[in-house]
């Protein structure tokens, strides 16, 4: 799958370079219309982020517009429990947080936007396993094949106010 | 872990509820359910400082060790 992806960035580069030509031109058609769709295909991504029923979408592996980075925490306090934390976590943490599901248990909190990125969906589910509650995270971008490190800082980043946070 | 927290006898003693505590105390009811769960990471001397106050006990009235 990743070298498909990298495939793909490669045809794209070139892609534009071939078109880059008529780019120069006025009023291209060809260039406006491919312009427009990238535009578009934005646009849709910046609309859609913002649900939980989406995430299927960002977070899946045949989506080649997206990077995503998986990561898995457990703590032994109850789900309910942790659910609730994590959001007091992210509401005072740099991440805004979008939408909560209190019985599908999962969270989608969005990362602001900068010069590296469009902000990144952070995607976190749980489920208990024996008296352990395992949270799920999935850092995804918006609309761009390489996140330049945000998505691993965002898990990084996260798991470390819930860290602290324990120290009441 | 050895460390034992009675938060939730000295609520019954009292006579007091979580909620009220949290807000008398300034710590949300999620980070005290955690507290009375004795799963946080640590206790800072503020926060034990505040509790004991609004309880009107001891820190060994909330904590114990056991052996």
């Amino acid at each position: 799958m990743k070298s498909l992806k990298h495939i793909s960035v490669a045809f794209l580069i070139i892609l534009i370079s071939g078109l880059g030509t008529y780019y120069l031109k006025p009023n291209n058609p060809i260039m406006m219309t491919f312009h427009f769709l990238i535009v578009g295909f934005f646009i849709f991504n910046l609309i859609i982020r913002k649900s939980l029923s989406f995430k299927n979408y960002f977070t899946s592996q045949y989506n080649l517009f997206t990077t995503k980075v998986r990561s898995e925490k457990s703590y032994d306090i109850p789900k309910e429990l942790m659910f609730e934390k994590i959001i007091e976590v992210i509401n005072h943490s740099d991440f805004k947080l979008v939408e909560s599901d209190k019985d599908k248990f999962e969270i989608l909190a969005i990362s602001t936007i900068t010069f590296k990125s469009w902000g990144e969906n952070l995607y976190i589910s749980f489920e208990t396993k024996g008296n352990e509650t395992i949270m799920k995270f999935y850092s995804a971008t918006l609309f761009q094949i390489y996140s330049w490190g945000k998505n691993e800082k965002n898990c990084t980043d996260l798991l470390n106010e819930i860290e602290s946070s324990l120290t009441i | 872990m050895a460390i034992v927290v009675n938060l939730d006898v000295m609520l019954a003693k009292r006579k007091m509820k979580l909620k009220e505590l949290s807000e008398k105390v300034g710590v949300s009811t999620v980070n005290l359910s955690i507290l009375k769960q004795g799963k946080v990471k640590a206790i800072r001397f503020s926060t034990l400082d505040s509790i004991c106050l609004a309880l009107d006990c001891q820190p060994g009235d909330i904590l114990e060790h056991i052996k």
